[in-house]
């Protein structure tokens, strides 16, 4: 009988393993292979193994040292940002009385915005030239800044734009947990004479810290993966100061073609990635347990 | 549990057969459509006395079917340009074009992987001249000499040039279908209030420059954004210095005296105004807060009444100094697929769209011409004063280097050009440092 349920499950479940394969699966095995080779895409029959020499090469460049070390510091403080945010966001939202349903729509459009679109109104905003932000600071008699040409503030105005278009996630998931916590509690701190800070602390993040364990994870996934924003309104300048993994590979594997190079590139970042989330996968095993 | 079993194999094997059937489907209309599109090569073929190899395409000859031509195109004023011609070859072929407007890495990206399939998507592609050596070297296109194509001495000599491998004196694999070429662009009336004339020499642009900022303008901008920007922005004074970025035996030669002399010369002139995206470079200058800058004609197209204008890039560094060519050439080829389905008829429609009588037509449109009877006309020279001053800039051009690996030498001069400018290295190193790189990238396989 025990026999019988488990082919039945298993029979279910085989499409969509069958999927998984070939959507997944597949791929991650032919870009390891392609890893471990020279292959060209002009070329393909040429392409010869080369054993790890891509992954020693990639190691070794400090291009790509740099680039993870921008990708690593504009994950922690953009996803830093933008969990903080949301947080106080779903707060401030969840004390309204009246209006919560307006507020949650005008504070999840960012969100809703390509990030091309994302990007290109903000490369107006930013203009050098007559964009708002530096009217503003003319208005009030200080020098314009270039805003993505200049070292010191290239990597902080993406900062920005990211922070401003997925706060909103960030947000979203928050609120929703807040919604799960019992009033109750809340009515209990309340008569023991707790303020809205302790309120805060020892009630609503203790219950909405798996939501926001789930934030952090999507974002910092999201966040590794940062390209449309820097090739739009960067491209990695000035002097790589906004060149991010993704750039990378994007600069080995779809403008040069080296895509043996760029697979290799591309497994690290999946193994960066990977160790990033297992902290929050262990976790999450843990409390299923 | 019987019945379990059943409705679970039954679900198993419909979702098995629905995901077969789809797959199917897909390889059966896709081989339907290249039979189509075989058969409509054919009838083509037959009307040009080509003989077909395959007995079904010849079956399919009198069946009197629409060929359907796919052209991958640069987005933009090109597809305008492509979409208001294609009409007349539509008719008079008995095909349908369809244009796929694309984004300039995005177009290349989309050749080079149709490139590996045995029988490919597109009939036409363009091609920014730069890729050109990469394509041919890698057979990406169809000879077009080997297929009995003859030269037209129509063509501007440099811009025919850049279609052919090896550059110049090869094979035709690609013809210019719009002629581009850096230009100054300038403000006339900024000029006119300090007095001075259109400048022929760099030492010129700098002192126009350093009084427009006293006068309380900007002074030059410069495109500094790194990559393809910066590095297209920075070689015409390299050019104009009599440096280069390789020599005529390939050694790297970005960090000669020339090339710091260049340098410096585009950091003076950065001190003088600012450095900005294409957007802001032209509407500043245009409207008249920034005095002069290089620019490509097709981002401002001027009738002669506009505020601003373009010359001739300067070509020498100092007034007495040597004259070199300087202004960086950037044609849009365009060329066909080796694995094209339809060379007979794509040829004819490469040679109709890039003829003069379409040329003629499209000047109304936003294309730059290529070819010397159109330059010449009086009447669109009348109507587009600018095309006289593109003509003399063409002649008057350089090509960047003709290498399959200058994607990639392009980043990373790009990069330390960008350091330079931004101010992480000075130029010793940073020219030093672009030196390793490109050599870097020359010696590997």
């Amino acid at each position: 009988m025990k026999k019988e349920k488990q082919g039945f499950a298993y029979a279910m479940t085989l499409p969509a393993i069958v999927v998984l394969i070939a959507l997944s699966v597949f791929p991650l095995g032919y870009t390891i292979k392609n890893s471990f080779t020279d292959y060209y895409l002009l070329a393909p029959d040429k392409a010869k193994w080369v054993g790890f020499s891509n992954y020693i090469q990639i190691v070794k460049d400090p291009f790509f040292r740099l680039t993870v070390k921008n990708t690593l510091l504009f994950t922690v403080v953009g996803v830093f940002f933008e969990t903080t945010l949301g947080i106080v966001l779903a707060v401030f939202a969840d004390s309204f009385k009246k209006g919560k349903k307006l507020l949650r729509i005008l504070l999840m459009l960012p969100m809703l915005l390509p990030p091309v679109t994302v990007a290109l109104v903000w490369q107006t905003m930013f203009s050098n030239n007559n964009g708002i932000l530096n009217q503003i600071l003319g208005f009030i008699g200080m020098t314009p800044v270039n805003w993505l040409q200049d070292v010191k503030t290239a990597l902080p105005s993406i900062l920005v734009i990211d922070i401003w278009q997925y706060t909103p996630l960030a947000f979203l998931l928050a609120y929703a947990s807040i919604q799960t916590v019992s009033t109750e509690q809340y009515e209990a701190a309340s008569l023991d004479g707790a303020n809205g800070w302790k309120r805060f602390w020892y009630i609503t993040l203790p219950n909405i810290l798996s939501g926001v364990r789930m934030v952090v994870l999507l974002r910092v996934i999201d966040t590794f993966r940062l390209f449309d924003k820097v090739n739009i309104l960067t491209k990695g300048g000035p002097a790589n100061s906004t060149a991010t993994i993704t750039q990378y590979i994007y600069q080995y594997g779809t403008k040069n073609f080296q895509m043996g190079y760029a697979s290799a590139a591309s497994m690290i970042m999946t193994v960066i990635v990977v160790l990033m989330s297992a902290v929050y996968l262990k976790q999450s095993l843990k409390e299923m347990k | 549990m019987k019945k379990k079993k059943i409705a679970a194999l039954t679900m198993c094997m419909t979702m098995a057969a629905s995901m077969m059937i789809g797959c199917g489907s897909d390889s059966q209309s896709a081989s339907t459509g290249n039979e189509a599109e075989e058969t409509k090569t054919a009838e083509t073929s037959g009307e040009e006395g080509t003989v077909t190899e395959n007995p079904a395409k010849e079956n399919k000859v009198a069946s009197g079917e629409t060929v359907k031509l796919t052209i991958a195109a640069r987005g933009g004023s090109h597809v305008d340009v492509i979409n208001a011609v294609k009409e007349k070859f539509e008719q008079e072929n008995n095909v349908e074009i369809e244009v796929l407007g694309l984004e300039a890495a995005d177009l290349k990206q989309k050749v080079a992987l149709d490139a590996m399939n045995e029988e490919g998507t597109y009939d036409i592609v363009m091609i920014d001249d730069p890729v050109m050596p990469e394509f041919t070297e890698n057979n990406v296109l169809l000879n077009l000499t080997a297929e009995g194509y003859e030269d037209d001495s129509d063509f501007l000599t440099a811009s025919l040039a850049l279609g052919k491998n090896p550059y110049g004196t090869g094979d035709t694999y690609a013809l210019p279908f719009s002629g581009n070429v850096q230009l100054l662009f300038y403000n006339k009336d900024v000029l006119v209030e300090l007095g001075k004339e259109v400048p022929e020499s760099w030492a010129e642009v700098l002192e126009i420059s350093q009084a427009a900022k006293d006068s309380g303008k900007n002074g030059y901008i410069i495109r500094g954004q790194q990559g393809n920007p910066i590095v297209s922005d920075y070689l015409p004074l390299l050019w104009a210095y009599g440096g280069d970025v390789f020599d005529e035996n390939w050694n790297v030669t970005v960090d000669s005296t020339e090339a710091k002399e260049a340098m410096q010369m585009y950091l003076d002139l950065l001190e003088t105004g600012a450095n900005y995206e294409k957007n802001d470079m032209v509407s500043s200058i245009s409207g008249g807060s920034s005095t002069m800058g290089l620019g490509w004609p097709s981002w401002f197209i001027t009738d002669g009444s506009a505020a601003a204008d373009y010359a001739v890039i300067p070509a020498k560094a100092e007034t007495e100094s040597e004259s070199y060519a300087s202004g960086e050439i950037g044609n849009w080829m365009m060329g066909i697929p080796a694995n094209c389905q339809h060379k007979e008829i794509a040829i004819e429609l490469l040679k109709y769209l890039t003829s003069e009588e379409v040329q003629r037509t499209a000047v109304d449109v936003g294309a730059v011409p290529t070819r010397n009877s159109v330059f010449a006309d009086a009447e669109i020279l009348a109507k587009y004063p600018y095309l006289e001053t593109l003509q003399a800039g063409t002649e008057n051009s350089v090509v960047r280097p003709r290498t399959a690996k200058w994607s990639a030498i392009e980043e990373a001069y790009g990069a330390e050009l960008s350091n330079i400018v931004a101010g992480t290295k000075n130029i010793e190193q940073g020219l030093a440092d672009a030196k390793t790189a490109i050599e870097g990238i020359m010696s590997q396989n």
